[in-house]
């Protein structure tokens, strides 16, 4: 059985497609991540899954009933909210308990309910405040709280962690993730930052201008992007495409003297391919002594910066750039020839004209 | 520099204006508050002074304590039906439908209107023998006969409360407009995600964002109500048999048209007086009101 089913899931303002077709299944305690750019129409998607918005066209299916039509508060979801959207004029304990209240469940079931969940999430002592009393990452447990306590088929985050700093965002990323395996719930959740999709999906659903450009594990789709456009937007620092021209299994890069000839397994998908975009992620870079013989590149190094654990090298060949992440012990030095080795399992190649994995 | 001398050149460069503001308030007020202890009337004598029988004389007469009772009863009815009526515009203003831009520019005229075209405006549709309201309801078959809404005792305050709504009501509407538009949508959504219905989400999810700004709609239009005149005066002139007769206008009847303007001054600084009352308990109670929330 699946928990969420969209099936061509169409949205129009006025002239404008926001969503172009949206086509994807979920089984229970799967935890989606939907992610993207701004503008790209996740939100909206969302939306429609609540019930907050109407599709323009196609069906949205939850637990194999379709919910077209059906209101919010009648399709079994519970939602967070970007703002955290909770009751500036209600407690905590109220605030958590006010989908039960509306729902009619006797006070004193409810304030078992409010309890627990105040537990799981470590708010207990809070209940009493009212939301202006509380700090960015408090109301956002509260308002996790009032989605949990519901116990709903389907959790909807929208981009839930990015009103918080860098630290507190970290934390309570563990804590969705400890949730998560600890609950077994099956979420949807709205983001556009590339580190929370990987490390809380069990799927990555990449979006781009209203359509999903690949559905996948975060292994698959760090590993094996499907685009181009997947490729750079997934990973840190970027991956680095170079424009190159493959002629005899050789890739010229476009815009340089250097090349280098591709491997078996890569030349063998490139077939008859010429313009092509090669994917070298920066740490399957490492520095390699001049002249080496293995699979490598000459460039000329212009930046070097440590971030801490690691050393970014940003360099050119020819007019294009080329970024590593090395060991920070590393020894290179700004403005030097440097040849580096590339990881030959590690190598992406896409079309350059469409865009896709070859 | 020392801050001496920045305050009195603050004081020198307020003086023409304080100058100006003690010619035409203070002098007034003092004056007034000094004829109210004389016997003076409005032409010839200049009046002596009488101590505070003009105080007990209005207090205590009959006149003022049925006129306090209709200005009361003025004031709260149309304020309440004001608020009512404002909120309810205010959320049909919210909705989204075609021609609503239209109708929110419609909604101020009558607020934008001055108060004597207004009042004009209702004479005519009172009027007992072509007046709009009479052929309505004689035609849709409430009424018999046509009646003078305005020259019955029985009628006249009704009529007039039905007036000042009609005027008065886009304020309320406005403000409460302005207020729900200061609903985050993600509020909203929240509560319909949560299952509130329409009821409770309006009580208890949109309601505390319009109560601070009705409570001053509410604080503007009862002292406004408390102290109505012109509306009255073109309408009724306080009749009929003094039955929509206000504090204003008794004030005005008592120093103009019975020339006492001795006890005439007295009873406006007691009105004056009343609607400073009303004003601090008020701003005492949306003080509180801000405090809770
Ligand atoms: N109510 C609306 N009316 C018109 N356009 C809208 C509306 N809501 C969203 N859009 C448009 O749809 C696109 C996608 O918006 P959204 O789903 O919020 O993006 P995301 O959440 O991915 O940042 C945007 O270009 C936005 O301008
Ligand atoms: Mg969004």
């Amino acid at each position: 059985m699946s928990a969420l089913e969209l099936i061509d899931i169409r949205k129009r303002y006025g002239v404008i497609e926001t969503l172009r077709g949206i086509d994807l299944s979920l089984a229970s305690g799967e935890f989606l991540v939907l992610l993207g750019s701004s503008g790209c129409g996740k939100s909206t998607l969302l939306n429609i899954i609540a019930g907050l918005a109407e599709a323009t066209e196609g069906d949205v299916r939850i637990g194999d009933r379709s919910v077209t039509g059906v209101h919010p508060k009648d399709r079994d979801i519970a939602m967070v909210f970007q703002s955290y959207a909770l009751y500036p004029n209600m407690s905590v304990a109220r605030n958590i308990g006010f989908g039960l209240e509306m729902r009619k469940v006797p006070a004193a079931e409810r304030t078992d309910a409010v309890r627990k969940t105040a537990k799981i999430l470590q708010i207990e002592n809070l209940l009493e405040r009212k939301p202006s009393e509380l700090s960015g990452g408090q109301r956002q447990r509260v308002a996790i709280g009032r989605a949990l306590v519901r116990d709903p088929q389907i959790f909807l985050f929208d981009e839930p962690l990015s009103n918080l700093d860098a630290k507190l965002r970290m934390e309570m990323r563990t804590e969705l993730k400890r949730l998560h395996l600890m609950l077994g719930t099956t979420i949807v959740y709205v983001t556009h930052d590339q580190i929370e999709a990987m490390t809380l999906a069990t799927r990555i659903a990449v979006m781009r201008d209203g359509q999903i450009e690949q559905l996948a594990t975060p292994d698959e789709i760090y590993n094996h992007p499907a685009t181009r456009y997947v490729a750079s937007f997934v990973g840190s620092p970027p991956m680095n495409m170079l424009e190159a021209t493959v002629a005899e299994g050789i890739a010229h890069i476009d815009g340089s003297l250097s090349g280098f000839a591709l491997p078996a397994d890569i030349r063998e998908k490139a077939g008859q391919a010429r313009d092509v975009v090669i994917g070298i992620r920066p740490e399957s870079l490492s520095l390699a002594p001049a002249g080496d013989a293995a699979l490598g590149i000459d460039a000329m190094v212009e930046v070097v910066e440590l971030t801490g654990p690691e050393l970014v090298v940003t360099s050119t060949i020819g007019s294009q750039r080329l970024t590593a992440s090395l060991p920070p012990k590393s020894a290179v030095t700004a403005g030097m020839a440097q040849r580096f080795a590339i990881d030959a399992g590690a190598l992406h190649i896409f079309d350059k004209a469409t865009g896709r994995r070859l | 520099m020392t801050s001496n001398w920045i305050t009195t050149r603050a004081w020198l460069l307020m003086l023409p204006l304080l100058i100006v503001m003690i010619a035409i308030i203070g002098w007034p007020l003092v004056d007034t508050v000094r004829l109210s202890f004389t016997d003076a009337k409005l032409v010839g004598t200049a009046g002596g002074f009488v101590g505070l029988d003009n105080y007990v004389k209005m207090l205590s007469g009959a006149n003022f304590q049925r006129t306090l009772v209709t200005t009361t009863l003025f004031a709260v009815l149309s304020v309440a039906a004001e608020m009512v009526i404002g909120v309810l515009a205010a959320l049909l203003l919210n909705q989204q439908f075609y021609g609503r831009s239209v109708l929110r520019a419609l909604m101020i005229l009558p607020w934008a209107l001055p108060t004597v075209v207004n009042a004009t405006l209702w004479r005519l549709i009172y009027n007992p023998e072509y007046g709009a309201l009479n052929a309505a309801l004689t035609q849709i078959g409430l009424l018999d006969t046509y009646r003078s809404w305005l020259g019955e005792p029985g009628t006249a305050l009704t009529a007039l409360i039905v007036a000042d709504c009609w005027k008065n009501f886009p304020l309320v509407a406005l403000i409460a407009l302005a207020a729900l538009q200061a609903v985050p949508r993600d509020i909203t959504a929240a509560s319909m995600v949560d299952g509130a219905s329409a009821w409770a989400r309006f009580r208890f999810v949109i309601m505390p964002y319009l109560a601070g700004p009705l409570m001053v709609a509410l604080v503007l239009r009862t002292i406004e109500a408390f102290k109505v005149f012109d509306l009255i005066w073109v309408m009724t002139r306080g009749g009929p048999a003094n039955s929509t007769r206000t504090l204003s206008i008794l004030v005005y009847q008592e120093a103009f048209s019975f020339q006492r303007a001795g006890s005439g001054a007295s009873l406006a600084l007691i009105v004056t007086l009343l609607v400073t009352v009303l004003a601090v308990a008020y701003a005492a109670l949306i003080r509180k009101s801000a405090g809770a929330s």
